[in-house]
């Protein structure tokens, strides 16, 4: 497993400045990008970047506004669409045109809510306990989060030690302490705020999703599924259900992991990922496991401009 | 030749040419019936040893056949643990792999399994049973009905050959040794006891994916799911799976690769990218666990026919030979001893160990002197169960911390805490 972590740059994008980790050929016009969910950060994907990196692929992955360490512009609406045009605003601002996406959590939504808008440019998905949520129903957390009083006093109650005994609730490993620690760091009072407004303004999670199927189904995109078996928020019988709408998907269930497995099984996930990306976005010749690509074959594979992989 | 609901059938001319006097007849020659047949055939008795399979090197086909330590010293009596060793058994301690850490059993405090093909396993227990004098085989003969006395007591079998042709087969005792799905249980219409078993079951044999630890086992216990590892004979690898029902249509659509993904994506997985299949994925999709009442008037069940339980324990081949052995040691003397001498018979029970004894048994001095610890050892041992942290401490990266990672604080008098070492 790459031990590297890439690191952040800031990014300025729709009247704000992000926080972006990168890494791969910063001119290629196609790139895996990484959508977090809630509680998350570009911080959620800073060894994932590195190593499809180190393959010769263009990766990248920033902070959603009053996630992480983005500050939201003033006027910034908290709901899947108003993140899907951030996404968008993002993707411009990095010239990326050809992407592989991959969503965890409240990224699905609003990855897949992009999507919808710009499917052309999709050219693989890679879906982590997120997905099409046809049927689903809030999980406990949220259902308190919805009702306006409550959600607001059951937020302001959250401390240090109550966020990492309720974020490992059925963890069946435990999460490791430096993923507690950084995901704690930026939960502050903008983020909290941001949280509830997203929840609420999100009537109905499985909306849209014959839609999206009748969209994407035939286009037969090649997709990663990585769900944790003891995920208690998504179950993981919605794993399979992915293949209603990306019907090639490759479902991967992981057994020993909760919500969040690219925290609680790292190697696996990377190595899931980086087999995926053989096939999405071949880069030449056949590269031994672990070994960077030549970046000069990164042309063939669609994308153009040839540069020297910088780890960035 | 009428063939009762109850299973018991009439005589009739053509059966009394053709019935034979035994001491014992078991039915069902597999780990089970042959040993017990070996324990019976030693102890003087004559023994029938009926088996539906021709084929005197038949084995079973879906195992792990992995036999657990406590039944090794059973194979060292039965004079077989050097010939499976010869056939290229390896001796194999068990690591498990759970949620808090991995428990790995030290080397130098315990005694390893053994693990050997059934494909060489299966033979060598049946060639020990066909060779042992007073033990005669019966192959590609089928069980079709008990016989019984007028009290209701089994009195024997009839069997059915293949061309149809039924004999009787009678004896003071009929020991079923046919499996999970028993006929004799069911003909004897035992008391029964069914639990549905939420699992399938998908394993083959691998080579060059040798675990870093072999020849020891592992299995993964991931709660629900089941993965384990077996390095066998021949430089082979057992792998399987025992994943819940879920799973199924994926296991249906392609055994290997599916077998192969549940493998890789394991926490510690095993190097079994590197593995290549030999011969082919088998799998098993109805395991219900089945209790039967071992013994009635006449009768004893033995092996999967008793109790065939879960099998992700792996207990299954142990438990065989382990329990043929207990009831060659119960009624071997009074079968050898025959009709008349039954009775009067000395009987020389093995004395099982201690938490296996039946509570009214005196204990034996051993006993006695094992089972009363010392007092500061009870205390001590107490004081470690109250100073066990309800939440396992962790490492820096967040991972459960087991004890044996630490070393052990010394007791007062110098020696390792810890009064809850393994009996020698």
């Amino acid at each position: 497993m790459s031990a590297a972590v890439a690191p952040v740059t800031p990014l300025a994008v729709a009247g704000t400045t992000t926080r972006l980790r990168a890494a791969g050929p910063a001119d290629s016009r196609e790139a895996l990008v990484f959508v977090h969910g809630n509680p998350g950060s570009a911080d959620d994907w800073g060894a994932l970047v590195a190593a499809v990196g180190a393959s010769g692929r263009r990766a990248v992955a920033f902070d959603l506004p009053d996630f992480g360490e983005a500050i939201a512009p003033p006027g910034f609406v908290h709901s899947v669409d108003g993140y899907a045009r951030f996404l968008a605003a993002a993707l411009d601002a990095l010239g990326i045109e050809r992407v592989h996406l991959v969503l965890h959590d409240f990224g699905g939504p609003i990855g897949l809510t992009w999507l919808a808008a710009h499917v052309d440019q999709v050219v693989s998905v890679t879906l982590i306990d997120t997905g099409a949520m046809e049927g689903y129903r809030w999980h406990r957390l949220a259902r308190i989060w919805r009702t306006p009083v409550l959600g607001e006093l059951f937020q302001a109650m959250t401390t240090r030690r109550g966020f990492q005994l309720t974020i490992n609730r059925g963890e069946p490993r435990g999460l490791p302490a430096d993923f507690l620690d950084t995901t704690w760091s930026h939960i502050d009072k903008r983020t909290k705020r941001a949280i509830l407004k997203l929840y609420r303004a999100t009537d109905d999670p499985g909306r849209g999703v014959a839609e999206l199927a009748a969209l994407l189904a035939p286009r037969e995109l090649p997709a990663l599924v990585i769900w944790g078996e003891h995920d208690i928020y998504l179950s993981s019988a919605m794993a399979d259900r992915q293949r209603d709408i990306l019907p090639l998907a490759d479902v991967h269930v992981l057994p020993a992991s909760g919500h969040w497995p690219f925290a609680d099984a790292p190697e696996t996930v990377e190595r899931l990922l980086l087999e995926h990306l053989d096939g999405a976005w071949p880069v030449g010749a056949e590269a031994d496991a672990g070994e960077a690509a030549d970046a000069t074959t990164q042309a063939n594979a669609g994308g153009a401009g040839a540069g020297t992989p910088s780890a960035t | 030749m009428g063939v009762t609901a109850a299973g018991t059938s009439q005589r009739s001319a053509t059966r009394s040419d053709r019935s034979e006097e035994f001491d014992a007849v078991i039915v069902g020659a597999s780990l089970a019936g042959s040993a017990a047949a070996v324990k019976l055939g030693r102890a003087g008795a004559r023994v029938a040893l009926v088996e539906q399979r021709p084929d005197p090197a038949a084995y079973k086909q879906v195992c792990s056949h992995y036999v657990q330590a406590s039944a090794v010293p059973t194979l060292e009596r039965l004079g077989l643990l050097q010939p499976a060793l010869d056939a290229g058994a390896v001796r194999s301690n068990l690591r498990i792999w759970t949620g808090f850490g991995e428990i790995v059993p030290p080397h130098d405090r315990t005694t390893p399994g053994l693990n050997l093909r059934r494909e060489l396993l299966d033979p060598l227990l049946r060639d020990a049973a066909l060779n042992t004098p007073g033990v005669e085989a019966r192959l590609g003969l089928t069980a079709v009905a008990l016989e019984r006395d007028g009290g209701a007591r089994v009195r024997g079998v009839v069997a059915r050959d293949r061309s149809g042709a039924e004999r009787l087969l009678r004896a003071r005792l009929v020991v079923g040794a046919d499996g999970r799905g028993s006929r004799i249980a069911k003909l004897a219409g035992v008391a029964t006891k069914t639990t549905p078993h939420g699992r399938i079951a998908y394993g083959g044999y691998f080579e060059g994916a040798d675990l870093p630890h072999a020849p020891d086992a592992k299995i993964w216990m991931l709660d629900p799911q089941w993965a384990a590892a077996f390095p066998t004979d021949a430089g082979l690898t057992f792998y399987a799976a025992m994943p819940t029902k879920a799973w199924l249509p994926r296991f249906k659509r392609d055994p290997e690769a599916a077998l192969v993904a549940f493998l890789r994506d394991l926490p510690d997985p095993p190097p079994i990218e590197h593995g290549r299949l030999v011969g082919e994925i088998k799998g098993k999709v109805d395991m219900t666990n089945v209790e039967h009442e071992p013994i009635a008037a006449g009768l004893a069940l033995v092996g999967d026919a008793a109790l065939a339980t879960d099998p992700l324990w792996g207990i299954g081949c142990g438990w065989a030979l382990q329990q043929a052995e207990w009831l060659g040691d119960a009624v071997g003397d009074a079968l050898a001893a025959g009709p008349r001498g039954g009775r009067g018979a000395r009987r020389r029970p093995r004395p099982l160990p201690p938490p296996l004894a039946p509570r009214a048994a005196r204990p034996s001095a051993r006993d006695r002197r094992s089972r009363e610890r010392p007092a500061s050892e009870r205390r001590r041992a107490l004081r470690l169960l109250r100073g066990c942290p309800r939440r396992p401490p962790r490492g820096a990266d967040g991972r459960l911390r087991l004890a044996s990672d630490q070393p052990q604080p010394l007791s007062r008098d110098g020696r390792a805490a810890g009064g809850l070492r393994a009996r020698a």
